[in-house]
């Protein structure tokens, strides 16, 4: 490989600094841009003239094809680029029927094909053209790579591996429970929509049903939800709540983005409110939910900032026995 | 006491019942706040309540309920019946007033009970 040639003009479309394959990349893209190589990606079928072709046949060519460089090469040896940039000053100094071989581009940065693309990557980045010749282990031209060529290819590779992801993470649970019941589910929850209010808690019993958890425990793990998505809806900005269960033990958290709680302590006291008169006629507001979640819960946390949100946190010990529920008044 | 028995007590109507095997009614719950009712921890409960809207049906779905009434033959949201069904939770309506219809509930409860007609 040579320095890049003081007289070729980078391809202002080259690198688009999107930190990719960077220190903090996730595992799956590093793996990714390792595991391809240039190859897998590189366009095969090359337009190439020859060195005694003129400067007015590489500009046709870059016309029709829409392209702003075509390689110079014979019996599969790449002898240099000519560039739009090249055809601009023969169009202006006059000596555009001239041959390719007086006005080529010889300094040349290349890649070879059995490189990972993460080497594309790092040139695109440092040497801002908008393609590289692409050669193999014995110097013969075999393709041209652009930042197109990868983008396309990643983002085919990405959309398999995500839905590979996605699918183990919502991967249908083993009958039964024990440790080898598994879910995950999460549900957004809107300020003020009562209408779909409480249809997530709904889902919860539903699935753990489905599982055959047993029903005092599915009871208290649905009453827990459903309280604190009522609450969400009621009190909050908005948020989420979501179901983990793993290892014998469900939990259930329900997180806001604000307002915050001012006074902790106080609101998980029974019969304590901040909900208005319209609330309260829709059968909320009774100032029991955080209390009722505490009192069904095997272990209970809440986490609130004023203005930055609330997070509650309900386990529950899916073998275990039930905290002692007092009846009702 | 069955859901069908429960609209026969009341004159209510029974908007939808839950498929498969007839459920009885195992304890009673009236109330217009659904905190007050997942407080109860009480199988195959039966909920009155003025509350007419689909709250009513996924607080008693999350308590197990056997069927919701509502009183005062309130106009119901139209989607109320179709909450109903996905949910599978019976629901009637009934022109009493809710104390009434707890002193019917009652009286038929009792009647049951020494093996009477309801």
């Amino acid at each position: 490989m040579s320095d890049p040639a003081p007289n070729t003009e980078p391809d202002k479309a080259a690198s688009s600094g999107i930190p990719v394959g960077g220190e903090t990349s996730p595992l799956v893209i590093m793996e990714l841009i390792q595991r391809l190589k240039i190859r897998d990606v590189m366009t095969r079928n090359l337009v190439t003239l020859t060195r005694e072709d003129t400067m007015r046949r590489a500009q046709e060519l870059m016309r029709i094809g829409h392209f702003n460089g075509v390689p110079i090469a014979e019996n599969g040896r790449l002898y240099g680029i000519v560039s739009i940039d090249d055809i601009i000053r023969a169009l202006i100094g006059g000596y555009i029927d001239d041959t390719c071989a007086k006005h080529m581009s010889t300094h040349l940065i290349v890649l070879e094909d059995d490189m990972p693309i993460s080497f594309a990557l790092r040139y695109f980045e440092n040497y801002k053209y908008g393609r590289f010749p692409v050669l193999s282990r014995d110097r013969a031209l075999v393709g041209i790579v652009s930042q197109r060529d990868i983008n396309r290819v990643l983002l085919y590779e990405l959309t398999a591996e995500i839905n590979r992801l996605e699918r183990q993470i919502t991967r249908p649970p083993e009958d039964g429970i024990g440790d080898d019941l598994y879910m995950l589910r999460e549900y957004p929850v809107v300020r003020h929509d009562f209408e779909n209010a409480g249809k997530a808690a709904n889902e919860i019993k539903r699935l753990l049903r489905e599982r055959n958890v047993d029903t005092r425990v599915t009871r208290r793990i649905a009453v827990a939800a459903y309280e604190l998505e009522i609450n969400i809806c009621i009190h909050s900005h908005g948020g989420t709540l979501a179901m983990i269960v793993s290892k014998g033990v469900a939990e259930i958290v329900a997180k806001d983005t604000g307002p915050g709680i001012e006074d902790v302590e106080w609101a998980c006291q029974d019969g304590t409110s901040t909900a208005n008169d319209w609330i309260r006629s829709l059968g909320f507001g009774a100032g029991m939910g955080l209390a009722n979640s505490k009192r069904v819960s095997d272990h209970f946390e809440i986490k609130s900032a004023l203005d930055k949100g609330t997070t509650i946190r309900c386990k529950f010990d899916l073998r275990g026995p039930a905290p002692q529920q007092e009846p009702s008044p | 006491m069955t859901i069908n028995d429960v609209a026969k007590v009341l004159n209510g109507k029974v908007l939808f019942k839950e498929e498969g095997r007839d459920r009885h009614v195992g304890a009673v719950v009236a109330s217009d706040l659904m905190s007050d009712v997942l407080l109860v921890d009480a199988d195959d409960m039966l909920l009155l309540t003025s509350l007419a809207s689909d709250q009513a049906l996924r607080t008693a779905q999350i308590v197990g309920a056997m069927g919701v009434v509502v009183h005062n033959d309130k106009p119901l949201p139209a989607t109320m019946q179709d909450v109903a069904r996905r949910l599978g939770i019976s629901l009637v309506t009934a022109p009493y007033a809710k104390y009434e219809s707890c002193v019917r509930i009652h009286a038929a409860i009792e009647r049951d009970k020494r093996g009477e007609t309801l």
